[in-house]
């Protein structure tokens, strides 16, 4: 098999001496060999005109300039190719953006319609973080055996933090990976609604045709179709025939599986049968590079120290930070220079939920809350199991998230020894590795008391 | 060669094909336009490598052969060329002589078997479609396609057939124009093809002057169109690529509705784009509750304009600033005296329709500011 590149490289040097300068130019233009069996040489052209002219005029010439070149060349075929790599004038159309920035585009023109991916979303325009490098790892594996290896994956995470855009990203991968794949993105909202019509017009048994017919099914949001009988054991079954076959299928949810109320055992056990990886929120150098990253393509850009204000004062979501990217660089745009730190302070303010710290009231109350007893009883000198165990996690918390001083933390738990604090802290330490259900217990207060009162 | 016909019909054949040479292009050839006598009639030929054209002419053949000469230089001699309505052409050593009663030309001309040959389409899909209804379908949304070359698949008129009906569609992503033409006959059921808007236009221009059922032929790479009563054959490539999932975007509640007399909206938009900056930005007010319907446009430099409408007006208030050009473009396809216009809340899509007809359809976005 030859060096492709190098025979046409060849021949082309033959043919453009016996031909005038003009018809070489027009008519070898943007011409290479795609592909090279047995003898047979295709040769890709731009379009029919060419392949025509090509076939009328230049066949002989070509054959014969090859076959000198190269011994094996019988014949020479023709085949109409766009160059996809063409370089376009990417400059030009920043440019064109800006000038018309004011017009606004039709939002999701641009969602193809064979597999409802937008294409924007991909691996290169995903930001890799401590936070979702773990997720970002399982769907490259994914990609590299489709179906076999984690199959489901099922990514939870909060919102905003790049589930939908990581789960179609590896869509759009796979698609540009191998052309042949058949992929479909769909929410589980679309799909249900999907499934209700079918069912309304007796074409149930298409709908079923439909969803299975793919090799990669991605459904984002799972969550929501919990509660709806029908739907689940649909998926239940869409599950199982994907599955059967060594088809991938991708979940995302905002929470993982068993936190989701209402969804039936079946389903539950089968989401985590898969490899389930959660995103969890950004750090700070994280949401710097996000910022950076996303501010990119804009006209004017950001200063260094506004970025990282933004980065400071916005910590939980991705699509926030964007938001509050967006409208800084509106607002430059409209007064054509870039903004200072205390005008984006300004402009932000508004977008900025009020921050609060949490004070050890707060961590009892939650606690408190939660296993539902009664603030009061927590001071008091009971013993019973029902109060020991929230004052000991009480403590735990103050003691390992806060830092607290052990004599403290005794003396505002009802004036107790600081070795008892010390005895509390050791033993919830010691049967947090030990009793998953404590550690359940551990995360969900810890979620809603961060939940409620984000840190500074 | 030598033939002899009447000087109108060579002229208004050569005109047709002269438009479609290539210009600019680094071979020269394609700049002339074949012309060749075979059998009892004329066949002239011309293609700028994107589109081809193919156009037979019934003359007097007095001795077969062909030429390819210059095609701006044919037209502009059989232009000026008057007195007698015959013509005649004759090759005379590689040059061509035309000759009338009072006079003589000749032209150089260029070795006719550098001439490209216009590829047809044998192995494709057809159908047929009257020249009508061709050209209506393309004239409706032509202008909405996109003129950048950057996205070649909507700088392109997209034609596909669903539901017995054939869509035509263009958007350049602000705006969308769709058509849709009924379907009649066998055929063009898988049809799914995307046309630059440039041959989209030479295909309207060549035939507006046509009444025929026009022959569709069409593969991946590219459609033909043929007439069998004119003998025109014409070959356009097509975009490869997949036009945009457009469907999604139409809005599907309607939360503002107005109709309104097409004429008064007309010269209100006209009114108002003596007053708008570069952008054509003009404001629009519909507000059902105080029965108000206005168009504003402002300009620092020149002064300002308002206009009210009668209209009948429905649902909630809407506000919003639009290129008056992009409204004013959908003119041309709706033919109703009545436009609906229909909006779905801030920053989604305003649409746009003739009263009453559910062919066309137009979207237009708003301008942010």
């Amino acid at each position: 098999m030859p060096d492709t590149k190098k025979l046409w490289d060849e021949a082309l040097l033959e043919i453009e001496l016996i031909i005038s300068k003009a018809n070489f130019t027009t008519w070898f233009k943007n011409t290479h060999i795609c592909h090279y069996d047995d003898g047979v040489v295709n040769v890709s052209v731009p379009n029919e005109f060419v392949k025509e002219w090509m076939l009328t005029k230049y066949h002989k010439c070509i054959l014969k300039a090859l076959r000198d070149k190269h011994q094996s060349v019988r014949s020479v075929d023709f085949v109409i190719q766009k160059d996809e790599d063409k370089q376009r004038p990417q400059k030009l159309m920043i440019q064109d953006e800006a000038l018309y920035s004011d017009q606004m585009h039709f939002p999701e023109l641009y969602v193809s319609k064979e597999d409802n991916l937008n294409p924007k979303y991909t691996f290169e325009t995903l930001v890799i973080g401590p936070f979702n490098e773990l997720a970002v790892a399982a769907s490259q594996s994914v990609l590299k055996n489709l179906g076999t290896t984690y199959n489901p994956l099922f990514i939870y995470g909060g919102t905003g933090l790049g589930k939908t855009h990581l789960i179609q990203a590896i869509g759009n991968q796979l698609k540009k990976n191998d052309a042949n794949k058949k992929i479909f993105y769909i929410t589980s909202e679309r799909w249900a609604t999907d499934l209700v019509d079918s069912i309304r017009n007796n074409k149930i048994h298409l709908f079923k045709e439909k969803y299975r017919k793919y090799d990669l099914l991605i459904i984002d949001d799972i969550q929501f179709i919990s509660g709806k009988d029908k739907t689940e054991e649909e998926l239940f079954h869409l599950f199982n025939s994907y599955h059967d076959n060594n088809k991938q299928i991708i979940f995302s949810s905002d929470k993982p599986p068993r936190a989701i109320i209402g969804l039936e055992e079946r389903l539950r056990t089968r989401f985590e049968g898969g490899m389930m990886v959660d995103i969890s929120q950004p750090e700070y150098e994280t949401r710097l590079e996000i910022l950076r990253t996303k501010a990119k393509g804009s006209h004017i850009m950001p200063p260094e120290d506004v970025l990282e204000y933004l980065a400071t004062s916005i910590q939980d979501s991705v699509r926030e930070l964007e938001g509050a990217l967006n409208l800084i660089v509106v607002q430059s745009q409209v007064k054509n220079r870039a903004l200072s730190v205390q005008e984006a302070k300004n402009l932000i303010k508004n977008n900025l939920k009020p921050q609060k710290t949490i004070s050890l009231k707060d961590v009892i109350r939650v606690v408190a809350e939660f296993y539902n007893i009664e603030e009061k009883i927590l001071y008091e000198k009971s013993r019973r199991k029902e109060i020991v165990k929230p004052r000991q996690i009480i403590m735990y918390i103050l003691r390992e998230d806060f830092n607290t001083s052990y004599p403290y933390i005794g003396q505002k738990m009802g004036g107790r020894d600081h070795t008892t604090v010390i005895h509390a802290y050791e033993k919830i330490k010691r049967d947090l590795k030990i009793d998953q259900l404590l550690g359940q217990e551990m995360e969900q207060i810890k979620t809603i008391l961060y939940k409620e009162y984000r840190p500074v | 060669m030598k033939i002899e016909c009447i000087k109108d019909k060579l002229r208004n054949a050569v005109t047709q094909a002269e438009r479609l040479t290539g210009k600019n292009l680094s071979l020269p050839i394609l700049a002339s336009i074949l012309i060749e006598a075979k059998g009892s009639k004329l066949h002239i030929r011309a293609t700028n490598l994107d589109l081809g054209i193919e156009l037979e002419l019934p003359v007097k053949v007095e001795e077969e052969g062909k030429v390819a000469i210059s095609g701006s230089l044919l037209n502009n001699v059989l232009s000026l060329l008057d007195g007698d309505d015959k013509i005649k052409l004759e090759t005379v050593n590689d040059n061509i002589v035309i000759s009338t009663k009072k006079s003589s030309t000749l032209v150089k001309c260029f070795p006719a078997d550098d001439f490209p040959t216009i590829p047809r389409v044998t192995d494709g899909s057809e159908f047929t479609i009257t020249s009508q209804k061709l050209v209506l379908g393309l004239r409706s949304v032509w202008y909405a396609a996109s003129l950048s070359d950057m996205k070649p698949e909507i700088s392109s008129v997209h034609v596909y057939s669903e539901g017995g009906e054939f869509i035509f569609v263009a958007t350049d992503s602000f705006r969308l124009a769709e058509k849709h033409i009924e379907k009649k006959g066998e055929g063009g059921d898988d049809l799914s093809i995307i046309i630059p808007y440039r041959n989209a236009v030479e295909l309207i221009r060549i035939f507006e002057g046509i009444t025929d059922h026009v022959t569709v032929l069409y593969t991946k790479n590219q459609v033909s169109f043929v007439s069998e009563v004119y003998g025109l054959h014409i070959t356009s490539r097509l975009t490869a690529g997949v036009f945009p999932n457009y469907r999604q975007i139409v809005p599907k509640e309607k939360k503002t509705e107005a109709c309104i007399m097409k004429k008064d909206l007309l010269s209100a938009l006209k009114m108002a784009t003596l007053f708008t900056d570069k952008f054509n930005v003009i404001a629009m007010k519909i507000m059902p509750v105080e029965r108000l319907c206005e168009v504003t446009a402002k300009n620092g430099d020149v002064g300002e304009s308002v206009s009210q409408l009668d209209a009948t007006l429905e649902g909630d208030d809407l506000q919003a600033n639009f290129n008056a050009k992009y409204i004013l473009d959908s003119f041309q396809s709706i033919k109703e005296d009545s436009i609906v216009i229909t909006g779905s809340g801030p920053s989604k899509p305003l649409v746009i329709r003739g009263i009453g007809d559910n062919t066309f359809l137009y979207l237009v976005m708003p301008i942010n500011r």
